[in-house]
């Protein structure tokens, strides 16, 4: 378990003009464990993983993936090193079967042609390999299927392309309790299968349920990253709405005012 | 009186045993890889086979594609349309009848729910013989059934196969395996477990537990079972009902429990807790659907839902807790009904259990739900049906054949 970490960042810094959204953000995600990423609404947990994936460029700071420093410029970047995220809107089209979805914009091709044959077999292999099983025809429109499959879809796609690291933002939000269960346990393996996966979720239950380290942002800074089974549940409540919580989490009680 | 070593005919009964359990539990595998597993030399993989073979349980064929140069080195592939067994679940809820192919393929099965309350061991054998006989219908003529057992809620003796206690089905020293074994009347004895022991059994050998050595496997139904592997052999205790920990009290002044006691694991996390702690149980809720629906409303914000599954959290917290610290297991398995109540108050649970475990125990622990799902018992029933053959399957298909 307490393996090198596959990505890290250090000193973080950054701004939306005169707004400082992260400061000094330290964030390390580990091979084969869900690193829970939690915090309130407006902590900065979105423009971390924004930053990570290469989206908004940091101000300052280190980015280490598998040891080396790193200079991650665009998603083009973060994707090449093995970096996927999964946000909320899922980012499917409607209009396109699930094949088709999980090749979107990376088709293969053999000549001229797209070779739809080789990209079902690495569809139906990748959707086997997570043990999915809901999923009935892989050429379905996306349309078709419910919120958990659409999920599992996205989680799938982001797999697909021998990622070490992959984000999840809220996976659960808006789905019924079943499909929720479904989507976690998928979370878990893909963990158990090797992956570091990032967990961002505001349901505690879920993120106890599954994770391995549970990272609290508060008012942009990085209150605490601690290990699951060394907290409880109220001092992670405190950390997010308070940035401390005991021995845990910033130096000062607000963390806004240094 | 001593013994010498092991005779030849025992060794080769041994190894015939053990490469028909690595072809039943790993699927298709080639000879070079049984030589590997095994450490035997491919000569004797070789007559092995060919003997497994003659008997018709396994069949060689040329792998697909390899990729690899050289001579492909040959498949053996276990024959899970011949030989089957039949497994039975009987849980509060539901009847299940399997058939289930070497190699633990579902070649076939039947469900009906039960009614609650008037549970009736002679109705339901009647039933699980019904279902039987509509799936031996449908069998080829050349099939062979080589075992029979039953995942049952309640505890079982070792030696004979009875239901000495099973409260939440209303069965006392039942001799079940007996009665269902007259019923089906295919000269095949009915082997009987506990459902949480033989789910921690299926997830043992088919689920999140393959390759774990010391592992606990936690049931919920209408009340909690247990299921506890220890160095990779279950935990049956001197009579059978080892791992019944649905029955450990956690909270001394707390809830009366089916079996007397008060504060059982089982009275404070079962269905009945939960769905009275929601006030729910007076609307005629209950069963896994019942539960989905308090964790449903709980996720939907319902304060009365979250607290009965905070409240049943807690002390599912303090029951894990106390099974961690005796038995230091490297997985801890939410299955049933647990599956549902675990990831819907996970945050309980896990307080509880870093506050009451000690800090090293809990560094290699990992709590995960059930892989099998609804599955675990009926396939742990038919794990255990297939035991013999696994153990000797020459003496049994000779047994049979007679």
């Amino acid at each position: 378990m307490s393996q090198a970490p596959v990505l890290e960042l250090r000193g973080i810094d950054k701004s939306f003009g005169p707004v400082q959204v992260l400061h000094d953000v330290a964030f390390s995600v580990y091979p084969g464990e869900v690193t829970a990423l939690v915090g309130d609404n407006g902590a900065g947990k979105s423009t971390l993983v924004k930053c990570i994936g290469g989206i908004h460029p940091m101000d300052s700071g280190e980015y280490f993936f598998e040891g080396e420093k790193v200079h991650v410029s665009g998603p083009r970047d973060a994707a090449a090193m093995g970096v996927e995220i999964v946000y909320q809107d899922l980012a499917l089209c409607d209009n396109l079967d699930i094949v088709q979805n999980m090749f979107l914009g990376r088709e293969r091709t053999s000549g001229l042609v797209l070779d739809e044959d080789t990209m079902e077999e690495m569809a139906a292999k990748t959707l086997a390999g997570l043990s999915v099983r809901t999923v009935k025809s892989l050429r379905q429109h996306v349309s078709s299927l419910s919120g958990g499959q659409r999920q599992t879809v996205a989680i799938a796609k982001a797999v697909l392309w021998n990622s070490k690291v992959v984000i999840l933002d809220e996976p659960t939000a808006a789905l019924g309790v079943a499909q929720t269960a479904q989507v976690l346990e998928l979370v878990r393996r893909l963990a158990d299968n090797g992956l570091a996966v990032v967990l961002i979720s505001h349901n505690m239950n879920d993120v106890f349920a599954v994770s391995d380290r549970i990272a609290a942002l508060y008012l942009g800074r990085m209150a605490a990253q601690v290990k699951t089974s060394e907290v409880t549940h109220s001092q992670i409540v405190e950390l997010i709405t308070a940035g401390r919580s005991g021995e845990l989490g910033l130096p000062t009680g607000n963390g806004a005012s240094a | 009186m001593l013994r010498a070593g092991p005779s030849q005919e025992e060794i080769r009964r041994h190894n015939l045993g053990t490469l028909l359990r690595h072809v039943h539990l790993g699927g298709p595998t080639s000879r070079a890889e049984l030589t590997n597993r095994m450490g035997l030399n491919r000569s004797t993989i070789m007559a092995l086979t060919a003997d497994l073979t003659a008997a018709g349980l396994v069949r060689e064929e040329l792998p697909r594609d390899t990729g690899r140069a050289g001579r492909p080195s040959l498949v053996v592939r276990p024959e899970s349309g011949r030989f089957y067994v039949l497994a039975f679940d009987v849980g509060v809820d539901r009847l299940v009848a399997a058939r289930i192919g070497l190699g633990g393929v579902i070649l076939d099965r039947r469900e009906a729910a039960t009614s609650r309350g008037s549970f009736d061991m002679t109705e339901v054998v009647e039933t699980l013989a019904g279902f039987t006989r509509q799936m031996q219908r449908k069998v080829r003529p050349d099939t062979v059934c080589v075992g029979a057992a039953a995942a049952l809620c309640g505890a079982v003796r070792k030696s004979d196969g009875v239901v000495r206690f099973a409260p939440n089905i209303g069965l006392e020293d039942a001799p079940f395996g007996e009665a269902l074994s007259g019923k089906l009347a295919l000269g095949l004895p009915v082997a009987v477990g506990n459902d949480a022991n033989l789910g921690a059994l299926a997830e043992h050998t088919r689920g999140l537990g393959v390759g774990c050595r010391d592992l606990v496997y936690l049931h919920g139904d209408v009340g909690i079972g247990g299921g506890i592997i220890v160095n990779n052999q279950l935990l049956g205790g001197v009579s059978g009902y080892g791992g019944e920990v649905g029955h450990t009290v956690v909270n001394p002044d707390g809830r009366l429990c089916g079996c007397g006691s008060r504060g059982c694991l089982e009275a404070e996390v079962g269905e009945r807790a939960l769905l009275e702690h929601a006030g729910r149980s007076a609307r005629g809720e209950r069963g896994r659907d019942g539960i989905r629906a308090v964790v449903e409303a709980a996720d939907k914000g319902d304060i009365i839902a979250q607290d009965a599954l905070h409240r049943v959290g807690d002390w599912l917290g303090f029951g894990v807790a106390n099974l961690v610290n005796i038995f230091n297991p490297e997985v801890v398995i939410f299955g049933g009904t647990l599956r549902e109540i675990y990831l819907g108050s996970a945050a309980q649970v896990r307080s509880r259990l870093n506050t009451c475990t000690l800090a090293a125990f809990r560094e290699s622990l990992r709590l995960r739900t059930s892989a099998l799902v609804d599955d675990a018992t009926i396939v742990g029933a038919a794990e255990l049906a297939f035991a013999q053959v696994l153990a000797d399957p020459l003496e049994v298909l000779a047994r049979i054949a007679t």
